[in-house]
């Protein structure tokens, strides 16, 4: 007689967007795993198509609700990369600085609401803060610090509209920066609390055979500039993004898929910025590291919430040397003159690398565009990580079973909403 | 905007008709910003456009602490919203001492197209609203 299982989570939670899990065991044989995504198509790259090239960040910042920044950046630096404008000293730096917000409130936000629940056995944040207020309390207000940054250097918290092509349209004081010292310098102190504290959660054990890929900056942790490399051997400018990486459809999902050519699936996130870029991370960042029990290479994508906070402390610390040595520039952006021209960028979004290519006319409009989201990129990464931990937990009865593997699905933070993708509809009238 | 406009211009209606004591503030919904917001305060009466199925132009008025609808409850896991923030700010300890949320039913969210003629009067019943509210706690 056969025994079929079949787990189902129809809509996954704590993740953001709309996903859904299911995977099937025939006697003990895994049949099938899919991480699928369900989100409707959002058309994001047609609606650039005739667009001013100066549209670019703050529609495309509307991709995301908790990474715009890193839409906004990488659509700003393949624009600049089209029309060989070079953004250099306090404006890169501000630049750095308001990625460092964005990573700090969402790398807060993913530890201490979406992912500690896992590991601490709540169904959710909020249940999680009945117990843990402190703890909760400590995470908000982390957050808030991140979320100033982005207030004050974005306009806004939320879809920030601050950012242009060659810089920004208006540059903060260094008093309005100064301001933001005081809570950063307790943030440092909470972000090795919080270090510590994910540290002492109990790991399912894994040790996965990853080709982790990243932008790597030859001086720096990267956010906005650098090649891109990969722990197998790649090391390419970001115009060759497409040589090097490839995307197709699968039917079950409105996301595309993304694969290493003539390899297969490839992690992008805190693992793979970590992997690739430790030595650039601060001398405490390192040090904490090494106190959690963190080598420079992590494979047990489950201690991906140590790594995340690992990043948090180093975007905290990066916050802070950039407030102090601002100087504020004389303009807030470097003009340009637009041309024909293709552009390329890829920035380190908080759960990973964002590439964008435009194509652009003569007069600075958008003749077509491409966006490889971060999930889109590991979704293959995601199955393949389901297909180890069913094998590794078949015994456990269905809900334990349901659990760990909804776990593994956060390991990567996903956004869900960013890779929903479509690239063209075709509506046939008979 | 449409008329998903209408809490922001709510706050617009309001300037300068209430007392001191009372803050205006816009908010693009995140919870922790909500959280910091309620923070110390006796009263918060919070403002903001709704689809539930309902008429446009209709206000629901409920008591934010005492039970936030379940039809209001996003069905969306994208960012945590305002019944995310006013359970987690039970967790926490941030609640203000009361909560007025007051709900109004919109219809056409285009852009451009401004308010219907509904919602904008629902918009003014809401000033009202707000300011009796205001008055009697002071």
């Amino acid at each position: 007689m056969t025994n079929a299982r079949e787990i189902s989570v129809e809509y996954l939670a704590r993740v953001e967007g709309e996903g859904s899990m299911r995977v099937k065991v025939v006697d003990d044989q895994i049949e099938d795993v899919e991480f699928s995504i369900f989100e409707p198509p959002r058309f994001f790259e047609a609606f650039l198509r005739g667009r001013p090239h100066t549209d670019a960040p703050d529609i495309t910042a509307r991709i995301c609700g908790i990474c715009p920044i890193a839409y906004q950046m990488s659509s700003v630096h393949a624009m600049e990369d089209a029309f060989d404008v070079t953004v250099g000293g306090a404006l890169r730096e501000l630049r750095r600085l308001i990625y460092c917000g964005e990573w700090i409130e969402s790398h807060v936000l993913h530890v201490y609401l979406l992912h500690a629940p896992d590991f601490l056995g709540y169904e959710s944040g909020i249940h999680m803060a009945a117990d843990h207020r402190e703890v909760v309390e400590r995470g908000l207000r982390m957050k808030k610090a991140g979320n100033d940054i982005v207030a004050l250097l974005g306009g806004r918290e939320i879809h920030p509209i601050n950012v242009r092509v060659g810089g920004f349209y208006r540059v903060p004081t260094k008093k309005e920066l100064e301001a933001l010292v005081p809570e950063l310098e307790w943030a440092k102190d909470a972000a090795i609390e919080t270090i510590k504290w994910t540290s002492e959660f109990t790991f399912p054990e894994a040790e996965l055979d990853f080709e982790y890929v990243s932008v790597c900056h030859p001086d720096e942790y990267p956010f906005n500039e650098g090649n891109i490399a990969s722990s197998k051997g790649i090391d390419i400018p970001i115009s060759q993004f497409n040589d090097f990486f490839t995307e197709e459809h699968v039917e079950r999902s409105n996301a595309l898929h993304s694969r290493v050519r003539g390899r297969g699936a490839y992690h992008v996130g805190p693992l793979a910025r970590y992997a690739i870029n430790f030595e650039k991370l601060t001398p405490l960042a390192q040090k904490c590291a090494a106190e959690a029990g963190l080598g420079p290479v992590v494979n047990n994508p489950f201690k991906s919430i140590i790594v995340r906070s690992v990043e948090t402390l180093y975007a905290i610390e990066e916050a802070l040397r950039i407030i102090d040595e601002y100087v504020e520039p004389a303009e807030s952006w470097v003009r340009y003159i637009p041309k024909a021209a293709v552009g390329h960028g890829a920035t380190e979004a908080p759960r990973g690398m964002l590439y964008h290519q435009y194509r652009l006319e003569e007069d600075g409009r958008i003749a077509d565009a491409q966006i490889t989201p971060p999930t889109a990129q590991n979704q293959l990464t995601i199955e393949s990580d389901l297909r180890f931990v069913l094998e590794q937990h078949l015994d456990l009865p269905d809900p334990e079973l349901s659990w760990v593997l909804e776990q593994s699905i956060r390991n990567y933070d996903p956004c869900i909403s960013c890779a929903t993708h479509f690239l063209d509809l075709t509506v046939e009238r008979v | 905007m449409g008329d998903d406009a209408a809490g922001p211009i709510v706050l617009d209606r309001l300037a300068g008709r209430l007392p001191d004591t009372v803050a205006l503030i816009e908010s693009v919904g995140d919870a922790t910003h909500l959280l910091e917001t309620w923070r110390d305060t006796d009263l918060t009466i919070v403002v903001d456009a709704v689809v539930s199925g309902g008429v446009p132009g209709t206000i629901h008025r409920i008591d934010g602490i005492q039970g936030f609808p379940a039809a209001w409850r996003s069905a969306s896991t994208h960012l945590v919203g305002l019944a995310e923030a006013i359970d987690l700010g039970g967790a926490v300890g941030v609640l203000p001492e009361a909560m007025v949320v007051c709900g109004i039913e919109i219809d056409r969210v285009g852009p451009g197209v401004g308010l219907a003629p509904e919602i904008d009067a629902a918009v003014d019943n809401v000033v009202e609203i707000v300011v009796g509210l205001c008055a009697d706690y002071a």
